[in-house]
């Protein structure tokens, strides 16, 4: 009954293009998240689908009806601002009814979705408050039981946690899945907060400079990144990226080389390839993994203990001489968390390996995803052995 | 100190400045008192003077800054020669005619100018500031033709508004609509998007979020454009002169009233003095229960949060 299908969606102020031909499909009850950096076009795109901004080109459809053109009140939607947006001349009760009101109900009939509300949300002591008589969380809290109260069709969130502090989001968040759950209304969640879009979507919308760059469950944004933008936005701290040609069996990336065991055609000289920092292991370490590339020996540049695990920055023996003019994504910089028991020290040389397996190359023109685990799975064993000693003569 | 100056052979102005120096202090507390009075006695005493003039009775001659004797009944008298009571009330309602009017265009004007972004926002907003500074009396041939029905547009002939309370609030609403348009715009403009956005998801139109959450939320805006209109509707003389025959039936305004003791015997400045005095009180009234609305919306206009 609330599923939600943007077809070509587009919207461009003057020159430029804020959203680029949008297409998504949402399920009845599933719960999206669009996320993204800032000035990426999520917010347009919920705001399109509200009906408070009008696309230039393309349609919404809300429950099957295409509503392009609808204000926003025939929509049968409700919001959830970042702002928080209560209407600071009414009370909590008012603020609640506020939409039922305006829709003739019954008085009965909004006294008891009212409580009903209030209930959901914890608020049943509060509604003769006025907004500013409440703390943040109880602010939002009357924003969210604002949105409920009219069992709308579809619920649209913009960043509704950014305003809150640390604690209170993450308890939030907890509340709101469990909410959405409860209530079982499609919901559309937009953040640019990839740790909040994992934690609580079922499908992850990412969305990068209006285009549409991976709709998919949040482990497979993890796992499999559609591409280069996926893989460096989602996950924390960001995937290390490199890169490189790949030639023969082997992904040169300039200050080390990676053997590899997949059918690359001469097309894919210019790759891209990208590792998680907890994808990267020590040579020797207990958790080593059963499918290891070919080590090679890095210098530790700086430590980070954040408690369960340690980040180690490093630098590869062979960009030793350039390593300070270069920092960040395309340099020779390679972030590692490590077991916080591990005894390294700054400045030590170590050997380390990647997890092949979990190693992504993407094109690296266009950005695509080539492969994700550079391994042919079969000849997996082999080639890492060999491929070992390979390294070490170079 | 340097200065080998000693006290004896300072003159009394040396003495006055080395105490003033030395006590800054209440050397501002003095200079503070001494501007704040000078300020009263130049608003208040023209007031004073019509005082005088009123309850001493003996004409403009011979007057001193004291009354020669004192006559309240002078108050009551007015109105047994002219029916001021009348007049007072013609103002005041054409006065509220021209606040709702104003308060309903200037609302929507407001919203366009503050809240929505369109092709030449700008030039029509400068356009609104041009036209605001003309003279009324610039005005005055087309608008006398056109509201005593003597103006026609094609085959229609416009109504005869002569001796009518919208003979007067046309062209007051004129004059007194731009300074409506330009403080409602600034206080819709400050109202965060998000109230509109919250107010159109909940199911309102545009109108409807303005006339529910935004104009709410700029209470203090809406009144202050309300007695700036009232105040300069309730004291105008020019069109409330040329549009009306004078009798409080043809509802003829205060200054009116005023004038009449003029017409009937002569001058008789005490009386009108008094009908001055009666006539300031509506506003003053107006203006105290007001001034709290009035002070925050003319310091919070000019802020943005």
């Amino acid at each position: 009954m609330g599923h939600v299908t943007l077809t070509d969606t587009t919207k461009r102020y003057e020159e430029v293009v804020a959203v680029d031909e949008m297409n998504l499909q949402i399920e009845d009850g599933e719960f999206l998240c669009l996320v993204g950096p800032s000035g990426c076009g999520k917010s347009t795109t919920l705001e399109m689908i509200s009906g408070l901004t009008l696309p230039t080109s393309g349609t919404v459809e809300i429950a099957g009806e295409d509503v392009t053109n609808e204000p926003p009140k025939d929509r049968n939607i409700s919001m959830v601002f970042q702002n928080i947006a209560l209407f600071p001349h009414m009370d909590v009760r008012d603020n609640i009814s506020f939409g039922l009101r305006l829709r003739d109900f019954e008085d009965e009939e909004i006294e008891r979705r009212v409580q009903q509300a209030a209930k959901t949300v914890q608020l049943e002591g509060m509604l003769d408050r006025t907004p500013s008589e409440l703390s943040g969380g109880q602010q939002q809290r009357v924003g969210i039981a604002r949105a409920i109260v009219r069992e709308p069709a579809v619920f649209l969130m913009d960043e509704p946690l950014a305003n809150l502090d640390a604690k209170l989001r993450v308890h939030m968040r907890t509340e709101i899945q469990r909410l959405q759950k409860e209530l079982d209304i499609t919901t559309i969640y937009v953040t640019h907060d990839q740790e909040e879009a994992m934690t609580m979507a079922d499908r992850i919308a990412i969305i990068n400079q209006g285009n549409l760059q991976q709709c998919a469950p949040p482990l497979e944004c993890y796992d499999r990144p559609a591409n280069r933008f996926v893989a460096s936005f989602i996950g924390s701290p960001s995937m290390n990226l490199y890169d490189g040609s790949a030639s023969g069996d082997v992904l040169d990336l300039t200050h080390f080389q990676v053997d590899h065991a997949l059918d690359l055609d001469a097309d894919h000289n210019d790759v891209t390839v990208g590792i998680r920092p907890e994808d990267v292991y020590l040579v020797s370490s207990e958790d080593e993994p059963a499918t290891p590339s070919t080590a090679f020996e890095a210098v530790v540049d700086v430590l980070e203990p954040v408690g369960d695990q340690t980040y180690a920055y490093l630098t590869p023996q062979g960009a030793q001489s350039d390593s300070d003019s270069v920092m960040g994504e395309g340099g020779p910089e390679l972030l590692v968390s490590i077991d916080p028991d591990t005894t390294i020290e700054e400045e030590a040389t170590i050997e380390i390996v990647f997890d092949r397996e979990k190693t992504h190359v993407f094109d690296g023109e266009t950005g695509d995803a080539i492969a994700h685990g550079v391994i042919d799975e079969t000849v997996a064993e082999p080639t890492a052995v060999s491929a070992e000693n390979e390294a070490r003569g170079d | 100190m340097s200065n080998a100056v000693t006290d004896e052979s300072k003159g009394r102005v040396g003495q006055f400045v080395d105490l003033m120096v030395n006590n800054p202090y209440d050397t501002y507390r003095i200079l503070f008192y001494v501007g704040l009075t000078s300020f009263l006695m130049i608003t208040l005493f023209p007031f004073y003077w019509l005082l005088v003039l009123a309850v001493s009775g003996g004409g403009t001659y011979g007057m001193g800054f004291l009354p020669d004797s004192v006559n309240i009944g002078v108050f009551v008298e007015i109105f047994s020669q002219q029916p001021i009571h009348l007049y007072i009330f013609n103002s005041i309602v054409i006065a509220m005619i021209t606040v709702v009017i104003c308060l309903v265009i200037g609302s929507l004007a407001g919203y366009a100018f503050g809240r929505v972004d369109f092709r030449g926002k700008g030039p029509l907003m400068l356009l609104l500031l041009i036209v605001s500074y003309f003279p009324g009396i610039a005005y005055l041939i087309p608008l006398y033709e056109m509201l005593t029905g003597s103006l026609t547009v094609g085959p229609f002939m416009t109504p005869d508004l002569y001796n009518t309370p919208w003979a007067m609030a046309f062209p007051f609403t004129m004059l007194t609509l731009p300074i409506t348009i330009f403080i409602l715009t600034t206080f819709f403009s400050q109202i965060p998007d998000g109230l509109e956005d919250a107010a159109r998801v909940e199911g309102t139109t545009r109108l409807g979020a303005l006339f529910r959450v935004i104009l709410p939320l700029s209470a203090p805006g809406v009144v202050t454009a309300a007695i700036i209109v009232f105040i300069s509707v309730y004291r105008e003389f020019f069109f409330s002169f040329m549009m009306s025959r004078g009798n409080p039936d043809d509802w003829a305004v205060l200054v009116y009233g005023i004038l009449a003791f003029e017409q009937q015997s002569g001058s008789q400045h005490h009386f009108m003095a008094a009908a001055s005095i009666v006539g300031v009180i509506p506003v003053a009234v107006l203006v105290i229960f007001a001034q709290k609305h009035i002070v925050r919306g003319l310091t919070q206009g000019g802020l943005k949060e």
